[in-house]
């Protein structure tokens, strides 16, 4: 049984939305890349007036990235969880700066960890990383006990090897 | 220095001994086991220690729990702005190995690649009572004549 915002939705974008779970106070869309944008901003029309977080999951064996959508309702107390998949050699999305502000810093993040390219994003700099020269570090082919064994347990590298 | 007799010399290490002044870089579990010594329970006052906000009035720089990549590039610009002599306190095993943190990308597994640590304080976090253990011994130590690295 669908709520009525999964029904309007369902009846507005039929081709975009793959599945749905929808519960009293929590809705959970699957969504083709294509008509993410228009239900994400539907979403936002409908009074979804908060994005909590924007975050990742790296699928290596599918060979794609997927984009979780935090939403929020102050007035309606309702949770929206909205995915999306694109694929992993190119790594593009629409950026949702232009609906929620405060989606920057997650997409500024989510650039830096998985190198996502956000288009629209005014600022993806590097947040927390410095002088960052390897793959992105949440990335899954990112060989994170051989970067440690090299930068931090090499043969100069103190009481691991010798100093 | 040759001019000093040994008995300024030694009045001189007990003045140090009794007025360490230090600056904390807290970085993690590590620091909220030294809070009872900054509180009255412990009273790091009554040995002398003071907490200062000035790497330059320092003269014990405390590292406690574990350095990042980039934390360590501010340390060690903290430990450079330091009058000598100055000596460094290493708190946990996060400073030393690594600790739970063995194989992260972005926390440094020693921080005497890094700068000269002159005392290491055992645990994950250590106790208050350790932490007065590696005091003491560090200001026997200064007391002894040790002048840092």
């Amino acid at each position: 049984m669908d709520n009525e915002i999964v029904s309007v939705l369902k009846a507005k974008f039929p081709e975009s939305i793959h599945s749905s779970v929808s519960e009293d106070k929590r809705i959970l869309l699957s969504v083709k890349k294509e008509g993410f944008y228009q239900i994400l901003s539907q979403f936002k029309d409908m009074g979804f007036d908060h994005c909590s977080d924007v975050t990742c999951v790296d699928y290596i064996n599918e060979g794609e990235f997927e984009l979780i959508y935090h939403l929020w309702s102050h007035s309606k107390k309702i949770r929206v969880i909205v995915k999306t998949r694109i694929p992993r050699e190119a790594p593009r999305i629409k950026s949702i700066v232009d609906l929620w502000i405060g989606a920057q810093i997650h997409e500024r993040e989510g650039h830096e960890m998985f190198g996502v390219e956000f288009e629209g994003n005014p600022n993806l700099t590097p947040l927390f990383l410095e002088d960052w020269e390897e793959l992105p570090p949440f990335r899954k082919d990112f060989d994170i006990r051989e970067y440690v064994k090299r930068e931090y347990y090499g043969e100069d590298k103190g009481y691991f090897g010798s100093k | 220095m040759k001019s000093l007799t040994p008995r300024v010399i030694k009045s001189r290490a007990e003045a140090r001994t009794y007025s360490l002044w230090a600056i904390n870089y807290f970085s993690a579990c590590g620091f909220m086991e030294l809070l009872p010594w900054v509180g009255s329970g412990y009273d790091m006052e009554r040995f002398g220690i003071l907490a200062v906000s000035s790497p330059r009035h320092a003269d014990v720089l405390i590292v406690s729990g574990y350095v990042t990549k980039k934390a360590v590039k501010r340390i060690k610009m903290i430990y450079d702005q330091m009058p000598s002599p100055k000596y460094v306190l290493a708190l946990g095993s996060c400073p030393m190995t690594g600790g739970m943190y063995w194989d992260s990308y972005s926390t440094v597994k020693q921080i005497d690649n890094y700068i000269p640590v002159d005392m290491w304080i055992l645990g994950c976090p250590p106790k208050p009572e350790n932490i007065g253990h590696g005091i003491v011994m560090a200001m026997n130590a200064i007391k002894g004549g040790f002048e840092g690295h």
